[in-house]
């Protein structure tokens, strides 16, 4: 059996992450039969729901905060196998299959968000979900800021390589420097390291060229350009992955291509996070920010 | 690091020469003397066709399309291009075709869908 890879997807929210890191790992098992454990990491808990199809999934801390205790959990309460296709037991398509948990978070406004996380993977290595027959663990986290909690995979060696879901947008490639900023202080210590950016595009001016210089510049890789397409949101709202809804079309053929090169991947490396003036000036650079005069700062357009 | 859809390994780094991938996708293009020609055709993103481009053959764009058509695995006549290769295809054949390929160049740099086909 090879070797257990744990990956984990960050990225602003909203960016895509959910709907990227689903789709990337349908494709990893429909396509190449990898037999994969998601353990999403937002308070959302939609890292699991196409391929559930499900409205979002019973996370460990709403079942923990109902039973008393999560050590009144058992694994099966938390841990359900995806639906259809990526059923452990349903082998007519594919020997891949896809396990589903959800850290779930605090009510809004109470407590830490990063407390679910830490305890989702503890309550899930301590009752063997991660002793199965995997190829892949995956974790999808919110990393618009990464606080201690939502560090945790890397913090604490969990996930090895980390892939950075971002766009051409402004704020999309500030929270993907400051993922790499998350990613180089604990590389050393935890041996994480940064696999690629995935650009889910929002069809920008320049985007692919702006996404390259910032992966460029951080040490790594643009694994893939993700287009925009319509057939995503249509899966969706089945509450499926393009991949499972319409696995010949051209966007399921852009998540297999992307699962492909995440299973052949070997560039893992500890990035240079850029200083934000090297990251404004990459901006201008590619025209999503005009140079201004010092003295034009804070002032409104003339009329 | 993969360009063209080929892999390069890590010791390579994740600055990868024009010249290293030229000659990376030409020898695995492996002989082309039975292709006459490639059509590219873009889309928006209605499906609705926009226009034809003819690719020069001899230039390093022809090879890239002609290999990526050969070894694709998606269907049809017409296949689809990955976006990351257009660009990736586009980057490299500006620097290395120039002008014979410049304007067709150009074309693949904005967000249209494009499909290949050669024979």
């Amino acid at each position: 059996m090879a070797e257990l890879r744990q990956i984990a997807f960050y990225g602003k929210g909203g960016i895509g992450k959910s709907t990227t890191s689903q789709n990337t790992l349908a494709a990893m098992a429909h396509y190449f039969g990898k037999k994969i454990l998601i353990v999403g990491c937002d308070p959302k808990a939609d890292s699991t729901r196409l391929i559930l199809h499900e409205k979002a999934q019973c996370t460990i801390m709403q079942l923990a905060s109902e039973a008393g205790t999560v050590e009144d959990l058992e694994l099966e309460d938390v841990c359900k196998p995806g639906a259809a296709e990526f059923d452990p037991d349903n082998t007519d398509i594919t020997e891949g299959f896809i396990m589903c948990a959800e850290s779930g978070g605090p009510e809004p406004g109470v407590g830490c968000a990063g407390r679910g996380v830490i305890t989702a993977i503890n309550f899930l290595e301590e009752e063997g979900a991660y002793d199965q027959d995997l190829d892949f663990v995956s974790y999808d986290v919110l990393g618009d800021v990464v606080c201690g909690g939502f560090a945790m995979p890397i913090r604490e060696g969990k996930a090895q390589e980390i892939y950075i879901v971002m766009s051409g947008e402004m704020m999309a490639m500030y929270a993907a420097n400051n993922i790499s900023k998350g990613i180089l202080k604990y590389a050393n210590t935890g041996g994480v390291r940064l696999a690629g950016l995935i650009c889910n595009a929002r069809m920008t001016d320049r985007e692919y060229d702006l996404a390259k210089h910032l992966a460029e510049q951080i040490g790594t890789q643009l694994i893939h350009f993700v287009p925009r397409s319509n057939h995503v949101q249509r899966a969706e709202l089945r509450r499926m992955t393009v991949v499972e809804f319409a696995d010949k079309t051209d966007q399921a053929f852009e998540y297999k291509e992307l699962a492909r090169k995440i299973i052949d991947n070997d560039l893992k490396v500890i990035p240079k996070p850029l200083e934000m003036d090297d990251l404004e000036a990459l901006l201008m650079e590619f025209g999503l920010e005009e140079e201004v005069e010092a003295d034009a700062i804070g002032k409104k357009a003339s009329a | 690091m993969f360009i063209c859809g080929y892999h390069f390994p890590a010791s390579l780094g994740n600055k990868i020469s024009h010249e290293q991938v030229v000659e990376r996708v030409t020898s695995e293009a492996g002989d082309l003397s039975d292709v006459s020609y490639a059509i590219l055709i873009s889309e928006n993103r209605d499906g609705v066709k926009q226009e034809d481009l003819k690719v020069e053959k001899g230039s390093f764009l022809f090879t890239a399309l002609a290999d990526y058509y050969k070894k694709s695995d998606i269907e049809g006549e017409y296949k689809m291009i990955y976006y990351t290769n257009k660009y990736q295809m586009s980057e490299v054949s500006k620097a290395v075709d120039g002008a014979a390929t410049a304007a067709v160049c150009k074309k693949l740099d904005d967000m249209l869908l494009y499909r290949v086909k050669v024979a």
